[in-house]
């Protein structure tokens, strides 16, 4: 069955206002695209378990976040997105862990187990004012260990190079804590970045990072990672991008212009282009890519 | 995972680079983050330790050389990795053992080797916030051998941190990360600073070497430091950095210059 859809519908379809959220893409390939929708369609009270999102800066701006579950965020003072949160008087709570701690907490969300042991953050001070991180006795050794607490999102949002029409979804490169985190969400909505045949899929299915019976919605969007890189696709350009949101004032530019002046992401796209040249986006494509040699199956 | 705006060009940011490299060996399982880190990992690669092999928090495993980038993930990082997995994975690797060495930078640390990255002063009323652990939590616990490196100041260098991010050797008492259920055989084992190298003894942190040819003296070493610092009895100068170690640098680690010339270009 397809679950092909247009990403207004998947967004308005999933994701509701004080959900639970996560977004893949810890520093390679956010659904950036999605998020984009999440703040058009004005979704806010959100939970956010973030690892190294860039974007995010978006959600935190424009007051869509209730709470943060992160390891690593800018809070600086001058960080043009808090200052706008805090204006609106709705600067998100932010639950802090370390790295290995976040993903812990989502692979006990994927096994459906209460917690995980481990030996990371039993040291530090995270213990004292993250109410999810614990020690836990041992039984077998008496050693007291780490305790993570699981989480499992109402809803995962992740951005693929490819996926056919039912949901069976592949990524390929560095995959951070996509393959814990969109595996922990209850409801899960794929952005591709192309539309393959199921047989394509099957070729190669140790590619797939979940498969189609837990995948709710799928939207094919082109450059639906931009400003990040995409693996096998496109360069990045988030250090131009971040010079974009710098400031208030810009901040604020970006918003009008490229969120709500827009009414999706061919749109964006388009005036990204208009923006920076006709030929931008082609410039972020890779310049010399390598290829694999192709595994063989069968019987 | 350096957050202070170094640059190549600039004599000190070379000498902690330098000095960061030489403590690096061949056979190293290296931790590393974008900044000085991934310079004196890929100094020590083009010299005496080729067969040191990379890991970065989102999961790339590599052992061949690489354009040095300019964050933690990028695709010239990916591209031709010996692995390419997450972050689970390579914390994991962590976990259970078997990385040998990791850079961190911080935003204090303390006598005992405690490093603070979150917030200054109180965590709910903060003076200061920097973004956090990332993975530096995670690094502290696991590796055999955590280096800090970081540009020095009074401030910076505190008895105490305000908040513990990355345990150190915590209240200096032997065993203490035992106790706590940190793995065995880990801890901080050196400082790197703008002004001189340090290692720890008996959980605290001593000083080993001054950047003298710098013109850094003990005094001035002592005055950017909130305790009564131990020094070692073996205090020595610390070796400058080698016209070949500077060549490479300029050369073949850094061609495009993004750390030459005296700021911190795009990264």
């Amino acid at each position: 069955m397809s679950k092909v859809t247009t990403l207004r519908e998947a967004v308005a379809a999933h994701v509701k206002p004080g959900d639970t959220i996560f977004l893949s893409g810890a520093q390679h390939a956010e659904p950036t695209a999605a998020i984009h929708e999440i703040i058009r369609q004005r979704i806010d009270r959100l939970t956010l378990i973030s690892v190294l999102t860039e974007t995010v800066a978006l959600l935190i701006g424009t007051g869509s976040l209730e709470r943060v579950l992160t390891g690593w965020m800018i809070q600086d003072e001058r960080s043009a997105a808090l200052i706008r949160a805090k204006q609106m008087g709705k600067l998100p709570e932010f639950v802090e862990y370390s790295h290995f701690g976040i993903s812990l907490a989502l692979l006990a969300g994927q096994m459906g187990v209460p917690f995980l042991p481990a030996l990371t953050q039993i040291g530090s001070d995270l213990m004292k004012y993250n109410p999810h991180l614990g020690t836990v006795r041992c039984p077998f050794t008496e050693r007291q260990v780490g305790a993570v607490q699981a989480v499992t999102p109402d809803v995962g949002i992740i951005h693929v190079q490819r996926c056919d029409a039912e949901g069976n979804a592949q990524k390929w490169g560095s995959l951070g804590v996509d393959r814990e985190g969109i595996n922990a969400s209850r409801t899960v909505v794929v952005t591709t970045e192309r539309l393959v045949d199921t047989d394509v899929i099957r070729r190669e299915p140790n590619l797939t990072i979940i498969p189609a019976f837990r995948v709710s919605a799928v939207v094919e969007v082109p450059f639906g990672a931009y400003p990040m890189h995409l693996a096998g696709c496109y360069n990045e350009d988030i250090w131009g991008w971040r010079r974009e949101i710098m400031g208030a004032e810009a901040f604020e530019r970006y918003l009008e212009e490229f969120v709500y002046g827009v009414r999706n992401w061919e749109e964006y796209l388009e005036k990204r282009k208009a923006l920076k040249g006709a030929d931008y986006l082609d410039g972020l494509l890779l310049k010399d890519a390598v290829l694999s040699d192709p595994l063989p199956s069968g019987y | 995972m350096n957050s202070d705006g170094d640059a190549l060009g600039n004599s000190d940011t070379n000498q902690m680079v330098v000095s960061a490299a030489r403590l690096i060996r061949d056979d190293d399982v290296c931790y590393v983050g974008v900044g000085l880190p991934t310079l004196a990992c890929l100094l020590a690669k083009h010299t005496h330790a080729p067969n040191l092999t990379v890991l970065t928090e989102n999961g790339v495993v590599r052992t061949g050389l690489f354009p040095l980038p300019r964050a933690t993930d990028t695709l010239s990082m990916q591209t031709l990795a010996d692995q390419l997995s997450g972050l689970f994975y390579v914390s994991c690797l962590g976990q259970a053992g078997f990385v040998t060495i990791g850079f961190l930078g911080a935003g204090q640390i303390d006598r005992f080797g405690n490093a603070n990255d979150t917030a200054a002063g109180d965590y709910l009323q903060p003076t200061h916030r920097w973004p956090g652990s990332g993975g530096g939590n995670d690094v502290a616990s696991f590796c055999q051998r955590t280096i800090y490196i970081l540009r020095q100041s009074k401030r910076r260098f505190p008895e105490h941190v305000d908040f513990i991010t990355c345990p150190g050797y915590l209240d200096g008492r032997p065993g203490r990360r035992e106790q706590l259920g940190l793995r065995a055989g880990t801890g901080p084992t050196a400082v790197i600073t703008n002004l001189g190298v340090y290692g720890f003894e008996d959980g605290e942190i001593v000083l080993k070497s001054i950047h003298a040819q710098a013109g850094v003296t003990l005094a001035q070493v002592k005055a950017e430091v909130g305790w009564d610092l131990k020094v070692s009895p073996d205090l020595c100068e610390t070796e400058p950095p080698r016209d070949e170690e500077m060549r490479i640098l300029r050369e073949q680690v850094d061609p495009a210059g993004l750390w030459a010339g005296g700021r911190r270009a795009r990264m």
